[in-house]
């Protein structure tokens, strides 16, 4: 029988690593994971947030955030271990 | 309904290295940055928070989607259902 997993035991062996966040919306967040909760609340640190400029909506606007966060779980969408940001600093909500 | 953060009462067991209640915790009082949802971001004192992300926060500065800042506020109380995410201001002590 396959061994299951669940979801918060993936989230929990990332912890330590980078974790790419794609966030209700278009937002994007990229840090090393410190900690999380029931509810997908994170602690980040070293984030960067990925916006699209409200200028020119091709562009992004990318923002160190320099300290820890906690970033809300209610706006978390998907969470990707390891990754590494957005390509080409295209936004993945915006693409195709 | 939305997203209460566990309490000390709720002690989870996923939380190894450094769970948002300890982040909550270490942050009290300190100098923030709370971003909203629509972009707006409040800097200040953290007076208080609560397990819902509702902020009572001192010496408010209002900044806009542009970085300029908007307005300031003696006191103020955000509903934490607006509250994208909390960052420690500056200098990493203590973190």
């Amino acid at each position: 029988m396959a061994t299951r997993i669940l979801p918060l035991e993936l989230i929990d062996k990332a912890i330590g690593s980078q974790m790419w966040i794609l966030l209700r919306g278009t937002k994007e967040v990229v840090g090393t994971l410190r900690g999380f909760d029931d509810y997908v609340n994170l602690v980040l640190d070293d984030a960067v947030e990925y916006t699209p400029d409200p200028d020119d909506k091709t562009k992004v606007i990318k923002t160190k955030l320099e300290t820890e966060i906690l970033l809300n779980g209610n706006q978390i969408a998907i969470l990707i271990p390891n990754g590494s940001g957005p390509p080409e600093d295209s936004l993945a909500a915006q693409s195709g | 309904m939305s997203d209460p953060t566990p309490t000390d009462s709720n002690k989870e067991s996923t939380a190894k290295k450094r769970s948002p209640s300890d982040f909550l915790k270490s942050v009290l009082g300190r100098p923030v940055r709370v971003k909203l949802n629509s972009g707006i971001e409040y800097r200040g004192v953290l007076a208080c928070l609560d397990g819902y992300l509702n902020i009572a926060m001192e010496q408010t500065e209002e900044f806009g989607l542009d970085g300029q800042l908007k307005a300031k506020y003696g006191d103020c109380f955000i509903r934490g259902n607006n509250v994208l995410y909390i960052s420690a201001q500056k200098r990493k002590g203590g973190s």
